[in-house]
């Protein structure tokens, strides 16, 4: 193997496993191409003749190219995104003469002689079509990465709709049936089909497009580029090459073939002198080239020799006598990804487990104790529950484009949920002042925990860009990213419990968690925090097995640790022939749940539920009922800085929006704070060199960002009175909250700001009052709450053929003050959709003995589409939480954690059958009811 | 290397694998190996009409779009079970530009035989060995036939398997689906064409009088998923008695299959319960699940079920007047 030592990097690379430690430094091996650099070599290029939207156009195209491909790259027209390749998720959806087809799949060649419509194709002479302005009211999304699909497909539903029913409203199932070639994984479903049925009623045809969203308008027309959509003059397409085995040892890797292929320009060997293949999926090594085909067939061309093991890919295989073991010696164990959010603590390891961790206990004695007692008297509760694998799966993949301005500053375009801890550890890692080194992520194609940290996407496009010298984009195919790009790891939930002669309950209950190479993950803190006062054994337990490094997954721990908790509680409440929301409510000294109660009495499927197993038909219906208990945390060290001037009012941070609304919460709360409309605030997220903000994660967007930016504006409100007075002349001027009071009136402070010279202010988030639960560990604090959740679903089984469906949900949350009531709605739905995803259908599989991937695509990977939506009820109750400044707590994580136990409940009261093993696939919803 | 034939001929003497709408072929060229030169048949005249001829046979071009075959209100009419199975497949994205014979010619969506890792093992990629056998059958066959536990991925071959479908070829002309898609012993292929034989047309026979049919497709969402069993059902019920019934099966084995012990049950009875019940049961005559697909079963039996109550449910077939319509063209008419 011919290579050069070349390359600094601190920290180590392989593939997932990078970002485990920051303390060694080591070197790459990288090499550039030393062959001639001419265009490739000619394949048949094919001249297409086509009209898009409107312009006449000549495409000089391959063989394969697909119409998305050309339509994206020759016309910069990125609105239609690559979402899976498969035509499964309808990203891609253009209009070809007028009707949608799916363009990642059709070959360019078929667009000669056609017209083309894309979605900026979609508004005509400046004028928003009905449908994006129906998106926009109607907030029909979030993270925006699917919505120019949507728009596109909708734009040609309602049009055909119109011309043949007139402005009348269709139904839900037509609408589902006419988007059903469209996936949404922020799921939001409910204002899609509001802002459909809406535009089809005729009720966005006339006046201004109006929308909560701040960023609503750039992502119903495609102005909004994300990371995907980020294009540098000289750019390179990276590509890696991924083990196919899930456990091996490399005997040689030999690039030169590789390398030898024109249009080849560098490549990077991840392995660093290591040869241990842990996972399939494992980066072995990387290269660029000019386009992303040539990339592809190099990383074929490179020779690798392995030596085959056996992996251990479930708890029960890894934890077997003789188990291969996935960290053979001490030192690969300290290599181990951190799957939490949080700091690793120090563990045993025996073989492939370790821990147990059982700081989380309370009373374990007593639990111990009651556990025996009621095993004795026959009235304990007591299984073992299990979850699989759910993958993130974003639709943006991972995706970075870096670039070096210089040789010692760094650019990186980055769809992370982390654009400043993103800077900073690329700073460290590549030997780089912080200030040299820009993170930027303007729209971010979701993330839900799987772009919280910095990954290794960024590190090889920033590592090839140097070793080429010129701009590197990378970017995960679908493959990949359901492969790497991070999952919900899969537990066993091993629980008992009882309920003693005085009605307490107590809990023994053991998780292992399958992160795959990753530990870390756990879910005892879940069980503690609901029903606090009740004596627990608690253990987490990581079982290492040779499958890819899972990582935070909105409300990590949570739905497993309530799959199991939540219904051995319901099963208890039956057993004891008590009612089972009075029972929890012994328990529950939450002030956050104790309005939601009431609520909950009042809904009539729940109160008026029949009896476990009474429906004999072929379609039974149950309703289940489930609790959730969240943290409640901040970043202390958030800023938030307000300028105006010849911009008029700007608020920044070094946050990003990720779909859940950063932009709309600072602008409602700048427009709030000075009385401005929040469509004339400009919003800046999105770039590192802005005053430090939050990572978008643990539910902490709005509980940092809104303080900090109330103090901004109080002090912005202060220079503007300082100045009013002085420049304006005022007498017995006041400020108040409209603005400047005098004896002549009043000046609001939007007329101050507009004519006050430049002025600009920092606010910073101040501590919560009686100050926090914990110091701040990592940048984040826990705050002196917990926020709660009760969830209600109402669920219809098909006995004849195992088909599960929910009909009806509640969510019931207290969160504190709601920002943006619309996008808090959205943001709950979504989250309890997911959930609902997660326990009906999504499951990850992997090919037994081999450990690679077999759910490759979103065919095999199920996401929940638009039918299987249903009826959806949301109550938030916005009071408590007075000691966190603005007293909001966050909602993207508690709306997540209840509905899987909520849905196992109301299987058992539809069939008398309760569900263990997650998802509740036909098969097993079968095997179940039939005992 | 990509050509353009205007004429079938041009395409039959082209040497390279036939591209018409592409959507699946896109996919399967991305996998090591599966490249290779092109005929793409964007071009080639006489590919896409539409005809009901005088005795009421439907002829249908093999370049046809399948959304356009399923809301076209005809073959709705006349032959609803098959309009049902063809526009409830995929999505309304991939339909508007797949197909007819191209969902016929699909090749496999065995997970295993689209994984770049080992697919190149596979029966079907020119391999030695199916790695779902003893791997992740989850969704494989339930009737293992031999050595492939893969399972059809065409709905359409489904559907056309239980009107006793024909399909047109160049050369050698009119053959029956089945011989098309073969009995499933074949590991190595997903059908029987040769190199330089071409689809050109899919043809139905007319429907029997008075006949009803209805489609049904199990699957764990709403919609836009494969199928894990799919079942289409005809029955002919004349004075309160089953004449004549035909069931065909999808999602079961390597090729669509015939219920033809269910059909036989059906002659003579009464389209009750008791009969429907009966027959159902039938379906799973010749079975062998693999250990992870006897779930399979059990949705034979249900979907069986379901297709044959949808059936009866419904109003008879009323066939038109048998006269020669004039030959129709779709609109899309690439």
């Amino acid at each position: 193997m011919k290579s050069t030592r070349r390359g600094f990097l601190r920290g180590t690379v392989v593939g997932a496993t990078a970002l485990s430690t920051t303390s060694c430094s080591e070197s790459l091996h990288t090499e550039k191409s030393t062959a001639p650099q001419g265009p490739p070599a000619g394949e048949d290029r094919v001249r297409v003749d086509t009209a898009v939207n409107g312009q006449d156009t000549t495409l000089e195209v391959g063989p394969d190219d697909s119409a998305l491909h050309a339509v994206r790259e020759q016309l910069d027209l990125t609105g239609c995104k690559h979402g899976c390749g498969h035509g499964a998720c309808g990203a891609c959806t253009m209009q070809l003469d007028g009707t949608p087809v799916a363009t990642c799949l059709l070959p360019a060649t078929s667009l000669h002689g056609r017209k083309v419509t894309t979605v900026e194709g979609i508004a005509t002479g400046g004028t928003l079509a009905s449908v994006q302005r129906a998106f926009m009211a109607e907030d029909g999304l979030q993270c925006g990465y699917c919505t120019p699909g949507f728009i596109v497909e909708s734009e040609a539903f309602v049009r055909r709709w119109r011309a043949e029913h007139g402005a009348k409203e269709p139904d839900r199932e037509t609408v589902a049936e006419a988007l059903s070639g469209h996936l949404c994984r922020c799921a939001a479903y409910e204002g899609i089909y509001r802002a459909v049925q809406g535009a089809c009623a005729g009720r966005f045809d006339h006046g201004p497009a109006k929308a909560e969203r701040h960023d609503a308008r750039e992502k119903v027309t495609g102005a909004a580029k994300y990371t995907v959509d980020v294009k540098l003059p000289g750019m390179l397409h990276a590509r890696a090459l991924h083990s196919p085995h899930g456990h091996a040892a490399i005997k040689s890797i030999d690039w030169t073939a590789a390398l030898a292929i024109p249009g080849v320009r560098g490549i990077v060997d991840l392995m660093q002198g290591r040869t241990s293949i842990r996972h399939a999926g494992q980066e072995i090594v990387a290269l660029a080239a000019v386009d992303e085909t040539i990339a592809a067939q190099a990383v074929a061309a490179v020779k690798i020799e392995y030596d085959v093991k056996t992996p251990a890919l479930s708890i029960p295989e890894a934890r077997a006598e003789g188990a291969p073991a996935v960290y053979p010696r001490r030192k690969g164990r300290k290599s181990a990804p951190n799957a939490s959010e949080g700091p690793l603590l120090p563990e045993a390891w025996d073989g492939n487990v370790r821990g147990p961790l059982k700081f989380l206990s309370k009373s374990k004695g007593k639990a111990v104790r009651k556990l025996d007692d009621a095993r004795d008297s026959g009235t304990a509760v007591e299984g073992t529950w299990t979850t699989a694998a759910q993958c993130h799966t974003t639709l943006e993949p991972h995706a970075a484009v870096a670039h070096w301005p210089t040789e010692d500053s760094l650019v990186v375009h980055l769809s992370t949920q982390a654009v400043r801890a993103c800077a900073e550890d690329l700073a460290e890692r590549f030997g780089l002042r912080h200030d040299a080194v820009t993170v930027l992520s303007n729209y971010i194609g979701a993330g839900f925990g799987g772009k919280g940290k910095l990954e290794s996407e960024a590190i090889i496009a920033t590592e090839l860009a140097r070793v080429c010298g010129a701009p590197v984009r990378y970017v995960l195919e679908r493959r990949e990213e359901l492969m790497i790009g991070g999952y919900r790891p899969g537990t066993q939930l091993d629980l008992a419990a009882a309920v003693d002669d005085d009605g307490e309950l107590a809990v023994v209950a053991k998780s292992y968690s399958n992160s795959g190479v990753a530990v870390g993950h756990t879910v005892t803190p879940l069980w503690r925090m609901l029903y606090p006062g009740a004596p627990k054994r608690l253990e987490d337990i990581d079982v290492v097995t040779h499958t890819p490094p899972g990582k935070p997954f909105r409300g990590p721990g949570g739905p497993q640790a309530y799959w199991a908790l939540e219904q051995a509680v319901d099963e208890l409440a039956h057993a004891r022939g008590e009612d089972p929301l009075a029972m929890r409510h012994r328990w529950d000294p939450n002030p956050a749940r104790q309005p939601l109660y009431k609520w909950a009495e009042g809904i009539d499927a729940w109160r008026n539920r029949a009896k476990p197993g009474a429906d004999k038909g072929r379609f039974r219906r149950g309703v289940g009922l489930a609790f959730g208990t969240w943290f409640v945390f901040c970043s202390p060290k958030t800023r938030v800085q307000v300028e105006t001037g010849p911009d008029g009012i700007v608020v920044s941070t070094a946050c990003q929006d990720i779909g859940n609304g950063t932009r709309t919460v600072l602008a409602n709360a700048v427009a709030e704070q000075l009385g401005v409309a929040a469509s004339d605030v400009t919003v800046k997220v999105g770039d590192s060199r802005f005053v430090p903000g939050p990572t978008s994660a643990g539910s902490r967007t709005v509980s940092s960002l809104v303080p900090a930016c109330v103090v901004a504006c109080d002090a912005l409100k202060e220079e503007l009175f300082d100045d009013a007075k002085d420049r304006l002349s005022l007498r017995g001027a006041v400020a108040t909250t409209r603005g400047v009071e005098h004896e002549g009136g009043i000046v609001p402070w939007s007329k101050l700001a507009e004519t006050s010279p430049p002025l600009s202010v920092v606010g910073r988030r101040p501590k919560d009052k009686g100050g926090y639960f914990l110091p701040p560990v990592g940048g984040v604090a826990f705050e002196k709450y917990t926020s709660a959740s009760m969830q209600i679903v109402e669920i219809e089984v098909d006995t004849r053929l195992g088909k599960t469906r929910a009909v009806q949900t509640w969510g019931g949350f207290g969160v504190g003050k709601l920002v943006s009531p619309q996008l808090a709605r959205s943001q709950a739905a979504g989250g309890i959709l997911q959930a609902i995803s997660y326990t009906l259908y999504e499951e990850r599989r992997l090919a037994p003995g081999r450990g690679y991937l077999l759910t490759a695509g979103l065919e095999d990977y199920r996401l929940m589409g638009m039918g299987d939506v249903p009826q959806m009820h949301i109550h938030f109750h916005e009071e408590g939480y007075e000691n966190i400044p603005q007293r909001s707590a966050g909602l993207g994580e508690i709306v997540t954690l209840a509905p899987p136990a909520a849905i196992g409940n109301a299987m058992f009261n539809a069939v008398g059958w309760r569900p263990k093993d997650l998802p509740l696939r036909p098969d097993h919803v079968l095997k179940g009811i039939r005992g | 290397m990509i050509v353009f034939p205007t004429t079938l001929e041009e395409a039959q003497a082209s040497k390279g694998t036939i591209r018409a709408g592409g959507t699946e072929l896109a996919e399967r060229r991305r996998l090591p190996g599966l490249g290779g030169d092109l005929v793409d048949l964007r071009d080639t005249a006489g590919l896409d009409e539409l005809r009901f001829a005088a005795d009421g046979t439907l002829r249908i071009g093999a370049g046809h779009r399948i959304a356009n075959v399923g809301s076209n209100a005809e073959i709705r009419a006349v032959y609803p079970g098959f309009a049902e199975a063809v526009g409830g497949l995929a999505t309304p994205q991939i339909r508007a530009v797949a197909t007819m014979a191209g969902n016929l010619l699909q090749r496999t969506r065995c997970w295993y035989f689209r994984a770049p890792e080992t697919g190149d093992r596979c029966f079907k990629r020119g391999g030695n060995m199916c790695s779902a056998r003893a791997g992740d059958h989850l969704y494989h066959a339930c009737f293992d036939l031999g050595s492939c536990v893969s399972v059809h991925p065409s709905s359409i071959g489904m559907a056309m398997l239980a009107y006793d479908g024909l399909v047109d070829v160049a050369p050698g002309g009119l053959r029956s689906v089945s011989d098309l898609l073969g009995d499933g012993t074949n590991a190595s292929a997903d059908n029987a064409l040769k190199p330089g034989e071409l689809v050109t047309a899919l043809v139905l026979p007319p429907p029997q009088a008075g006949e009803h049919s209805a489609y049904f497709r199990a699957i764990s969402r709403a919609r836009s998923e494969w199928p894990l069993v799919e079942v289409l059902v005809r029955l002919v019920v004349v004075d309160g008695v089953i004449r004549d019934a035909a069931i065909a099966m999808g999602g079961v084995a390597p090729v669509p299959l015939r219920a033809s012990v269910s059909e036989a049950k059906l002659l003579g009875k009464a389209p009750d319960a008791a009969a429907f019940a009966a027959a159902a049961q039938a379906a799973t005559v010749g079975s062998a699940p693999l250990p992870m697909t006897g779930y399979k079963l059990e949705l034979v039996v249900g979907s069986v079920l379901e297709a044959l109550e949808r059936a009866a449910e419904r109003d008879p077939v009323v066939l038109p007047a048998p006269v020669n319509k004039l030959p129709r063209t779709s609109q899309e008419t690439r």
